[in-house]
């Protein structure tokens, strides 16, 4: 039997735990006629773990670099953690967010050993050098250890990262991210120049991150076949989210043509892949032209 | 060579000069590892060649030289810094355009001058012997400026420099330091000029990061060693502007580009042995 007392605490409790990570109100990024995103809305819970997918040019790094306070909308609202991100407030709710872009063109030459790397990470690390110098660094050193270990590439911790492989830097620069432990992970093609091993176990990391931290993920990710055993959902954007598919839901046909045209297969996977469960009459093939969604 | 040593020291040109020297070569390699990790160094071709038209308002107008060089050095490195953002011109065109402007006004405003009043062949390529007792304080006002700005910005400096839009993503307010950096590099430039001239600036700031940058293995080992660099090529190259009656800035110079050869070299040897 449920007492008032045991009522009264559900009720003070569940809207804090659900209440949105992200909140995106009919956000428009470029001019009316021609934006790169358009009445997009949408809302991410704690612990969410979502993929985006679409086309080239629909918009995915652009609605991260918004989410991250890089850029500001041209028309709409943003709430991150339950506060409205403004230019006063973004600097304060950057400090609960870890953000990895597409690293195009390599990285700097800069001479630099992979923890120190990882400790920019840190929101200690840009404080000026007097606060920072003579202060002890055990547990500096031990959040270090701890983001190289989920990357794996404890061994790693002082080599130059010039010398690292694309792959390994890549790792380094997640670790970067995981370091200050943020409420809010936000990925830009993360597993780019990833071997499918460590494609497979960045993943179950992100997967166990969302489930045992309570770090709500957003991802972006053109191979939605490698994606779909891991995330809670699936956004298709292409200039407005098309479908937001959750698991265990069908993305519809009409809804790749949308945003693929019509040059595209659709091959059902298995039951627990988002997208392709009831699927028969869906899974059949299209056209094999222009890629597939799985595989 | 301990005679050579001790009349180095023992003369009086030198003592006056050396403070002033040591102070720029501390100033300029702690600055230089930031030049090289922005890749600014053609901005500070720019801003010192700039600064030529700061110093042709100075003679000019009658006003101090170094206050109003650095003024105008400050202002031009402050527009190079915008300019790229709000007009769309490239930062490398834009420094080449005030360069060249700026230049040009320059050698206007102090051909205009009479040629008493101007050392132009010490303007072009320093002459820190000439040093006054009003140099040198404005020298140690603006070392003062720019160490305290690297103890406060120095970390933040290299994280933007490591990847711009990470950095903006973790709360720091890169725009603005950017133009804090930009700034800074203005003043460095200036205080620059008395030792090496307008021409030969920007090896003071290249050279002792360039030296270092073979066995630097994070920013504080960079920072030490282009010290160490920057401090052995300014007492060297004023040793050989003393013996040889060379002129101090270019002597220094010459000395930092033995410094890198042998430390290139050096790397080279070491990556080859350990291969």
């Amino acid at each position: 039997m449920v007492s008032v007392d045991d009522i009264q605490f559900e009720q003070a409790t569940i809207p804090a735990m659900n209440s949105p990570v992200i909140h995106l109100s009919h956000i428009r990024f470029g001019s009316e006629s021609k934006p790169i995103l358009d009445h997009l809305s949408l809302e991410i819970e704690v612990g969410h773990f979502m993929g985006i997918i679409g086309p080239n040019g629909a918009g995915k790094s652009t609605l991260l670099t918004i989410i991250a306070g890089l850029r500001k909308p041209d028309a709409g609202h943003i709430d991150l953690f339950g506060t409205c991100l403004t230019p006063k407030t973004r600097s304060t709710l950057q400090r609960d967010l870890g953000y990895l872009h597409q690293a195009h063109g390599g990285m700097p030459d800069l001479p630099m050993r992979a923890a120190e790397v990882v400790a920019m990470g840190l929101t200690e690390f840009n404080q000026p050098l007097w606060k920072t110098l003579f202060r002890s660094k055990t547990k500096q050193n031990a959040l270090i250890d701890e983001a190289l270990e989920l990357v794996e590439m404890t061994g790693y911790k002082d080599h130059d990262f010039r010398k690292l492989s694309g792959g390994q830097q890549q790792r380094i620069r997640l670790a970067r991210a995981l370091v200050r432990k943020p409420k809010l992970l936000l990925l830009d093609e993360p597993s780019a120049a990833l071997d499918s091993r460590h494609q497979e176990k960045l993943y179950q990391l992100l997967r166990k991150l969302c489930d045992e931290e309570k770090m709500t993920v957003v991802m972006v990710e053109h191979d939605v076949a490698a994606i779909t055993s891991y995330v809670d959902s699936v956004a298709c954007l292409n200039k407005h989210i098309h479908y937001h598919a959750k698991r265990g839901e069908s993305i519809p046909s009409d809804v790749w043509t949308a945003m693929y045209g019509d040059h595209i297969s659709i091959v059902t996977h298995d039951e627990s892949c988002i997208g392709c469960v009831p699927a028969v009459k869906d899974s059949a093939k299209k056209s094999t032209h222009h890629g597939h969604h799985h595989v | 060579m301990f005679d050579f040593i001790h009349a180095f020291f023992s003369s009086t040109v030198m003592q006056e000069a050396l403070f002033p020297a040591l102070l720029i070569a501390v100033v300029t390699s702690s600055m230089s590892i930031m030049v090289l990790a922005h890749r600014l160094s053609f901005l500070t071709v720019g801003v010192s060649h700039a600064s030529l038209a700061g110093l042709g308002l100075a003679v000019t107008l009658s006003l101090p030289l170094l206050p109003t060089a650095t003024f105008t050095a400050i202002g031009i490195a402050l527009l190079l810094a915008l300019m790229p953002n709000r007009q769309g011109i490239n930062e490398d065109a834009g420094t080449g355009m005030l360069f060249a402007g700026s230049m040009a006004l320059g050698v206007i405003l102090i051909s205009s001058a009479s040629r008493n009043e101007v050392d132009l062949f010490g303007l072009l390529f320093g002459n820190i012997l000439t040093v006054s007792a009003e140099d040198t304080r404005w020298i140690t006002y603006g070392s003062i400026i720019v160490m305290l700005s690297l103890i406060t910005w120095s970390r933040s400096w290299w994280s933007m420099a490591f990847d711009m839009i990470t950095a903006t993503a973790s709360g720091i307010a890169t725009s603005r330091l950017r133009l804090v950096l930009y700034g800074i590099m203005g003043l460095t430039v200036v205080m620059c000029v008395k030792l090496a001239g307008i021409v030969l600036t920007t090896g003071l700031l290249v050279l002792p990061a360039a030296c270092a940058w073979f066995w630097g293995r994070s920013m504080f080992s960079l920072w030490g060693l282009s010290l160490l660099f920057s401090l052995t090529g300014t007492l060297g190259g004023l040793m050989w502007s003393y013996h040889y009656d060379w002129p101090s800035g270019a002597a220094i110079i010459l000395m930092l580009c033995l410094l890198f050869t042998l430390s290139w070299g050096a790397s080279w040897l070491s990556n080859k042995s350990s291969h």
